[in-house]
């Protein structure tokens, strides 16, 4: 038994002589989430559905939970659960109704408590018997989080999740993805915003023009080690005195004043000795702070300097 | 398969339309029986006397008739009056089954309508609601939730047809009383008159409909798919159907002139004709009909299958 989720091996989407998707290769663990980042028409939907079979594949091999997607079908997909950028559900019927039709099409049985746990897991035990036409949008998105989840599939699926939700339901959303991956799920979400990925992922990948540019994991990205440089800003009584004193010491790069703060970029023990000399100046140090480097920051950083290399 | 099947009967009956085209044929059913009683009027107890008397002046007739004229017509009509007084048959009581020959066989131009109209949506609302996605992500091979679609179709036009043939039947009674199914009478063919019985040119009616439905609605359900637009699916299914009731004089027209529209879908779509004659484009038989439409029913239903297998869902 393989210990991936997903396996996803050389998948290439080529229409006409246009290469949608070329090469991309990535496995997701057990209960981890994983991510595919990247701008609009990247690739990322098409990816997805390739994976969940709604495409044909030009090229590639795709395994789900060591099932391969197209020798064994219907075990693949069995461990599926997805929602394909908006979840779309028949109006005209009831939640209700509307989960217990893709209940009939699982392939493991689905139990009433099953089903009265994933409503309850969701928070729509109060409208559920309501025709979905009556639903908010993130009324859907839950009834879609529920949909996918019935038949305790082994990976979820989320293609632009977010999409239409406010920072209130993105938030629940969250939490929600967090739940399941503690009960050992694993996710596979894609987004083009960075922000949410940051909070959501464990790892994530970087489609670009329909290539894989990047994997890596969201720690190493987000919190840079002890050793490496960050962007610093103090704030000082005197600014003008605190600036030179930093010059004439040389401690950290990249110094300016801006505003009234002062900024430079130096690793964590240089930011101890600019405090220990502020103090011993007669300076007021009022605040320290490291200017975190977001992952959209990381982002275009990468993008960038593979613009770079690649315009060399 | 039966849990696709009962999903997809499912979303049919969710949509009130699905029930008003039941209601529409019952509603034709009751409103048919009043006019087709106020058309025929009241049994004529005299019958037997009229007859006689018809005949009498027909025969004048034909005896008056100059050498140039055809008097078949009189004869023909003389010689349907003798029957009637043979048999002792009252030409002017109607029973429920002349009311299933005559007004239920032709509301099932209505079934084929409904028909192509659930035919239309089954797929195409799928593609324009956005809920094909959802479909296809589950465990189940695309061919066999397309057929379970298919078969959904199938039954809900039986379940028309049930609903007409029982409300007419019942109607029938209502108005009429329940007739002797053996009754004799006569349909009016091109080629003149042809004598048959009650009960079995219904049932024969009957056979020769389905094969035009099932065509009809598959016509309807393979655009369904291959467009993914319930309007030109509608529409085209209303004009195929249009074209077979009523643009048949015109095939045949062409027919005489041309082998070729001898292949045509059209003319066999109403197979009804050969319930009172035996060939039709002047030498295509029954069979002959039946092969056409074979084949053109297994292009449609590969073209259906393997369009939808291959197709990318990217909406």
């Amino acid at each position: 038994m393989t210990h991936y989720a997903l396996e996803v091996h050389n998948l290439t989407k080529k229409i006409g002589k246009k290469l949608i998707v070329e090469n991309v290769t990535f496995q997701i663990e057990k209960g981890e989430i994983f991510g595919l980042l990247g701008p609009n028409g990247a690739g990322k939907t098409t990816i997805i559905r390739m994976i969940v079979h709604l495409i044909n594949r030009t090229e590639g091999k795709v395994v789900i939970n060591g099932h391969d997607l197209d020798e064994s079908f219907k075990e693949a997909m069995g461990e599926i659960g997805a929602i394909v950028e908006n979840p779309e559900f028949y109006k005209y019927m009831s939640g209700m109704k509307n989960l217990k039709h893709y209940m009939r099409m699982a392939t493991k049985d689905v139990s009433a408590e099953r089903l009265d746990e994933v409503i309850r897991l969701v928070g729509l035990e109060q409208t559920i018997h309501q025709k979905v036409k009556t639903y908010s949008l993130g009324m859907r998105q839950r009834l879609g989080v529920a949909q996918a989840l019935l038949h305790s599939p082994s990976i979820l699926i989320l293609d632009e999740p977010t999409n239409g939700l406010d920072p209130q339901g993105i938030r629940e959303f969250r939490d929600y993805l967090r739940l399941l991956v503690n009960q050992g799920i694993s996710v596979l979400v894609s987004s083009h915003l960075l922000s949410e990925m940051e909070l959501m992922c464990d790892r994530f990948a970087i489609i670009e023009k329909g290539k894989l540019t990047h994997i890596s994991q969201m720690k190493e990205t987000v919190d840079v080690g002890s050793q490496t440089k960050q962007h610093v800003m103090f704030e000082v009584d005197n600014t003008e005195q605190a600036f030179n004193l930093l010059v004439n010491q040389n401690l950290g790069e990249e110094r300016k004043v801006e505003a009234g703060f002062i900024y430079a970029s130096m690793d964590r023990e240089t930011v101890a000795k600019a405090n220990q000399l502020f103090v011993s100046n007669g300076l007021q140090v009022y605040e320290i702070s490291y200017l975190k480097a977001s992952l959209e920051d990381r982002f275009l950083e990468i993008t960038n300097k593979e613009k770079k290399e690649q315009s060399i | 398969m039966i849990g696709l099947i009962q999903n997809e009967m499912i979303k049919i009956f969710e949509k009130r339309a699905s029930w008003i085209y039941i209601a529409v044929l019952i509603v034709a059913m009751v409103i048919g029986g009043f006019i087709y009683q106020r058309i025929n009027g009241e049994a004529d107890d005299n019958w037997r006397e009229n007859l006689e008397a018809q005949n009498a002046q027909y025969k004048q007739e034909i005896e008056q008739t100059p050498a140039d004229q055809d008097p078949t017509w009189l004869e023909d009509q003389i010689k349907q009056n003798e029957r009637f007084l043979e048999k002792n048959i009252n030409p002017t009581a109607k029973t429920n089954w002349h009311f299933m020959n005559d007004v239920v066989m032709g509301v099932t131009t209505l079934v084929t309508l409904f028909s192509v109209i659930v035919a239309s949506a089954v797929v195409a609302a799928e593609f324009s609601d956005g809920t094909i996605k959802q479909l296809l992500i589950r465990p189940h091979k695309r061919w066999k939730i397309l057929l379970s679609k298919y078969v959904a179709v199938l039954i809900y036009a039986v379940i028309l047809m049930a609903t007409l043939f029982v409300s007419g039947f019942i109607v029938g009674i209502l108005f009429y009383g329940l007739g002797d199914f053996q009754t004799p009478f006569f349909e009016y063919t091109l080629d003149g008159q042809k004598e048959a019985v009650l009960g079995t040119q219904f049932l024969l009616k009957t056979v020769y409909f389905l094969p035009s439905l099932i065509m009809i609605t598959t016509i309807s359900f393979m655009l369904s798919t291959l467009f993914k637009s319930q309007a030109v699916a509608v529409g085209i299914g209303i004009f195929v159907l249009f074209v077979s009731t009523t643009l048949g004089g015109l095939i045949i027209m062409l027919a005489e002139e041309y082998t070729w529209a001898k292949f045509l879908i059209f003319p066999h779509l109403d197979l009804t004709v050969f319930a009172f004659q035996d060939n039709i484009l002047q030498n295509i038989t029954l069979a002959g009909s039946l092969i056409i439409l074979s084949v053109y029913y297994i292009v449609f239903m590969i073209a259906t299958f393997v369009y939808f297998q291959k197709r990318d869902v990217s909406i």
